[in-house]
C-alpha cells in the first residue's frame, strides 16, 4: 500500500493542562479527502494544529509525508496550506493584498491572472476584491482564505470548518472544488461538525468524541457515505 | 525577497493606513524638524554672537589708553564659551551653565549668562533640543506605533496564518523590528541633515547619529519583544509605557536626586567664604608693607644687595602683586579643582545609572561626542582661568618692570608721578592672548564616549534576546 500522506499514530495531546486527544490513530492517502467529524471540544482543531506543528504531541506521533511533523515543521508547512475556522486575514488589506502578502511569505508568488482565477473559483465578487477586508462578511473572508489555500498549490490542505459562514451556493462550489483538487492528487484533511458536508466530499470520515477516535466511515466504491448513518452515529456519540 | 522584508513592508503599510500610527509619526516629525530648525538658528546665532563678543571684548581691552597696569588688572576681560559645532544637535549642559566669565585680578568669577535663564523666549523653546526629542519623545512614538506589532496578530488570529505560511516567530520578530527600525531611521534624517549642514566636525557628527540609531534600535527591539510576550495589545501598551516612564523619566530624575543627596556640593556662598578664609593669611597684594611679604622683601633685597625697596631695580609693589596673585591663584585653583571633582563625581554617579536606563547612556554618549558635557565645561573654565592668570601676571610684570617704586607710591599725591605710572597700551597686547575655546579632537571624545555606545549595544542585544528567546517562540509556535 502507498505511504499515507498524513498519519496519526496513537496520538495523545494536552492543551492547557487538559488531555484533548487520546490515543488517536488514522491515515489519509494521497488524493483523498479525509474528514474528522465531532462536536464542540472533540479535539478536531487540536488535531489540525498538531499536524501543523503548532502543538507538540504528548505521546504517539503525527506524521506527514512519512516524517514526524515535530522536528520537520518548516518542511511540512511549505507543503501544506492551512485554512482556519475563522478566516484570519488582515482587515487593513484588500483581497489582492492579503493573498499577495501571504503568497510572498511562503515564497510562492503568483501572477495577477492566477489570483483572479482563484477568486473566480471561490466566487468572490469582482467589485469586492479591491475593498479592504474590514468591510467583508465572514463568508467573503472565508472565500479569500480558500483562494489563498488554492494558490499555494501545495499537495496537502488542512481545513478547519472550511464551509463555515458560506452560503449554500458557495458551499456547493467549494465542495466541487475540493473534489476536483483531490482528483488532481491533493490530499485534503478537513475537520467539521457538518455531517452532510462531510458526506458530500469525504471518502472516509473519522468520528471524534471527547478526544477519542470512536469510529471510521468509508464510502462505498460507487457512492457516498450515508449521511443518515453518519448522523445517527454522530448523534449517539454526542449523546453518550 | 526574504519574508522578513515582506513583514516589515506590511507593518509600514499598516501604520500608514492606521490613523494613529500615521498621525503620531507626523507629529513627531514636525516636532523634530521644528526643534532642529529652532535649535539650529538659536545656537548658530549664539555662536556668532559669542565670537563677536569675544572679539569685541579683546578690542576694548587692547584699545584702552595708557594706564597704571593694576588698573587694567581690575578693568578685566571676558572669556566667552562659544558652543561647539555639535551643540546644534545636543546643547547638553551648555544650556544651563554660564556662557561668559569675567576675568580680573585676585578672583575666579563664576560663569554667568546661561542661555536657558537669560535668553529670549525663542531660546526657551530651543531647550527642547533635537537631542531631547530623540532621547525622550521618539521612543514614546516607537512604543505607540509598535506596541501591537505582535499582539495584534494574536488578536486578529493571523498568527496561525503567519506560522502556517510558513514563517517562524524569529522571522516575524525580525520583520516587525526591522519595520520599527526603518521608522526610527526616517526620524533620524533631520538629525543627519543637521549634522551634515553644520559642515564642521562631520565625522564626530556621524558617530553621534550612529549612537542615536543604536539607542532607537534598543527601543524598537524592546517594543516588539514586549509585544511578542504579551497576550493582549492593551497589556503590551501598559508594560511599554511603564518602561518608557522608568527609563526616560523616573531613573534619570531619581539618579540625579540621589547624586545630589549622596554627594552634596557646597553652595557658591559657602565656597566663597571658604576661599576667603583660606586666603586670609596670604596677605594683601595691594599692600607691599603687609607682613606676609616680609620674607619676599628680605630675599629680594639680599638678591640685589640693597637695603631699601626704593633702591631695587624693580618695583617692589609689582613684585608683591605678582607673588600674591600666584599664591592666591594656587588656593583658588585648588578650590576650583575640588569643586570640579565634586561635580564630576555627581555626574559619574548619574552615569553609573546608565546601566538602568539606556537614555542616560545615550545622554552621556551624546554630550561627550557633541562636546557639551561637564568635562568640556570644566575645560572652558580652566582655559579661561589660564588666560586670566596669564594677563594678570603679564600686567603685574609690567607693573614691576616699567614703574618705579617711588612713582608708584607717590602717584595719588603727585600728578607727575601719576603720569609716569601709566604704561604703554602695547603692554595690553603682550599680556592678553586671544581666547577661543576649542572642542577636544573627535578621537578623544570618541574614546570617552565609546563605553556608552557599547552599553547601548548590550541593551540592544538583551532586548533582541528577549524577543528571540525560546520562551517567546514557544508562546507563538
Amino acid at each position: 500500500m502507498e505511504q499515507p500522506i498524513l498519519e496519526a499514530r496513537s496520538l495523545t495531546v494536552q492543551r492547557g493542562g487538559h488531555r484533548v486527544l487520546q490515543n488517536v490513530s488514522f491515515t489519509a492517502q494521497r488524493g483523498e479527502v479525509f474528514a474528522l467529524l465531532g462536536g464542540n471540544g472533540a479535539g478536531k482543531s487540536t488535531t489540525l494544529l498538531t499536524f501543523l506543528g503548532l502543538i507538540p504531541p504528548e505521546s504517539g506521533e503525527a506524521l506527514a509525508f512519512g516524517e514526524p511533523v515535530h522536528g520537520n515543521v518548516d518542511a511540512l508547512r511549505r507543503k501544506a496550506a492551512y485554512l482556519p475556522e475563522t478566516a484570519s486575514l488582515y482587515p487593513h488589506l484588500n483581497a489582492w493584498e492579503n493573498v499577495r502578502y501571504f503568497l510572498s511569505l511562503s515564497r510562492s508568488p503568483r501572477p495577477q491572472q492566477d489570483v483572479a482565477e482563484a477568486f473566480d473559483q471561490v466566487s468572490l465578487a469582482v467589485d469586492a476584491r479591491d475593498r479592504r477586508l474590514e468591510s467583508y462578511s465572514k463568508g467573503m473572508r472565508q472565500k479569500v482564505a480558500i483562494a489563498l489555500a488554492l494558490l499555494r498549490g501545495v499537495p496537502l490542505l488542512l481545513l478547519d470548518e472550511p464551509t463555515s459562514g458560506l452560503d449554500p451556493v458557495a458551499i456547493d462550489e467549494f465542495n466541487a472544488l475540493i473534489t476536483r483538487l483531490a482528483g488532481e492528487g491533493t490530499t485534503v484533511m478537513m475537520v467539521t461538525h457538518d455531517v452532510y458536508g462531510a458526506c458530500q466530499v469525504a471518502r472516509r470520515v473519522g468520528l471524534l468524541r471527547r478526544g477519542e477516535f470512536v469510529g471510521l466511515f468509508e464510502a462505498p466504491a460507487d457512492g457516498m457515505i450515508s449521511a443518515d448513518e453518519l448522523h445517527q452515529a454522530f448523534a449517539s456519540s454526542h449523546a453518550g | 525577497m526574504n519574508p522578513v522584508f515582506h513583514i516589515a513592508l506590511d507593518e509600514w503599510r499598516y501604520w500608514r493606513r492606521s490613523r494613529l500610527g500615521a498621525a503620531a509619526t507626523l507629529v513627531t516629525l514636525v516636532l523634530l524638524v521644528a526643534s532642529s530648525v529652532v535649535t539650529y538658528q538659536t545656537v548658530t546665532a549664539e555662536r556668532q554672537a559669542r565670537d563677536q563678543l569675544q572679539d569685541a571684548a579683546q578690542s576694548i581691552f587692547l584699545d584702552q589708553p595708557a594706564r597704571h597696569p593694576h588698573r587694567m588688572v581690575h578693568y578685566g576681560h571676558y572669556a566667552f564659551r562659544t558652543p561647539p559645532p555639535l551643540a546644534l544637535a545636543d546643547p547638553g549642559v551648555d544650556q544651563f551653565t554660564g556662557a561668559a566669565v569675567f576675568l580680573e585680578g585676585h578672583r575666579q568669577n563664576s560663569a554667568t549668562f546661561s542661555p536657558a535663564y537669560s535668553g529670549p523666549q525663542g531660546i526657551r523653546f530651543a531647550n527642547l533640543s533635537p537631542a531631547t526629542v530623540y532621547q525622550v519623545l521618539v521612543p514614546l512614538l516607537l512604543v505607540v506605533v509598535g506596541f501591537s506589532a505582535f499582539s495584534r496578530e494574536r488578536e486578529l488570529r493571523t498568527d496561525q496564518m503567519l506560522l502556517a505560511a510558513p514563517v517562524g516567530p524569529g522571522q516575524i520578530w525580525l520583520g516587525k523590528t526591522l519595520a520599527l527600525v526603518g521608522l526610527a531611521l526616517v526620524l533620524l534624517l533631520p538629525l543627519l541633515l543637521l549634522v551634515l549642514l553644520i559642515g564642521e566636525d562631520r565625522l564626530a557628527g556621524l558617530v553621534l547619529v550612529a549612537g542615536y540609531a543604536v539607542y532607537l534600535l534598543v527601543w524598537a527591539s524592546i517594543t516588539v519583544s514586549v509585544s511578542a510576550r504579551s497576550r493582549a495589545s492593551s497589556s503590551s501598551l501598559v508594560v511599554l509605557l511603564a518602561l518608557w516612564l522608568a527609563v526616560c523619566i523616573v531613573v534619570p530624575r531619581g539618579a540625579s536626586t540621589a547624586a545630589q543627596a549622596l554627594l552634596p556640593i557646597p553652595s557658591k556662598v559657602e565656597t566663597d567664604l571658604a576661599v576667603a578664609d583660606a586666603v586670609r593669611n596670604l596677605g594683601d597684594g595691594h599692600n607691599a608693607g603687609d607682613p606676609a611679604f616680609a620674607r619676599l622683601r628680605a630675599n629680594l633685597l639680599a638678591e640685589y644687595g640693597v637695603d631699601r625697596v626704593e633702591d631695587l631695580p624693580v618695583n617692589f609693589r609689582g613684585v608683591v602683586a605678582e607673588a600674591s596673585e600666584a599664591d592666591l591663584t594656587k588656593v583658588m585653583d585648588d578650590f576650583a579643582e575640588r569643586y570640579a571633582g565634586q561635580e564630576l563625581a555627581q555626574a559619574q554617579l548619574l552615569r553609573w545609572a546608565s546601566v538602568l536606563s539606556p537614555m542616560l547612556a545615550l545622554r552621556a554618549f551624546s554630550t561627550t561626542m557633541a562636546g557639551t558635557d561637564l568635562a568640556h565645561r570644566h575645560q572652558f573654565l580652566r582655559e579661561a582661568e589660564a588666560i586670566r592668570y596669564e594677563f594678570v601676571q603679564g600686567l603685574n610684570r609690567a607693573h614691576a618692570s616699567e614703574l618705579t617704586y617711588s612713582d608708584d607710591m607717590q602717584r595719588s599725591r603727585d600728578a607727575a608721578s601719576e603720569k609716569r605710572t601709566r604704561v604703554s597700551p602695547t603692554n595690553w597686547a603682550t599680556a592678553l592672548k586671544e581666547f577661543h575655546l576649542q572642542v577636544n579632537p573627535a578621537s578623544e571624545r570618541w574614546q570617552r564616549a565609546f563605553p556608552y555606545l557599547l552599553l547601548l549595544a548590550v541593551f540592544a542585544a538583551l532586548a533582541a534576546g528577549l524577543g528571540l528567546s525560546r520562551r517567546t517562540a514557544k508562546g507563538w509556535a
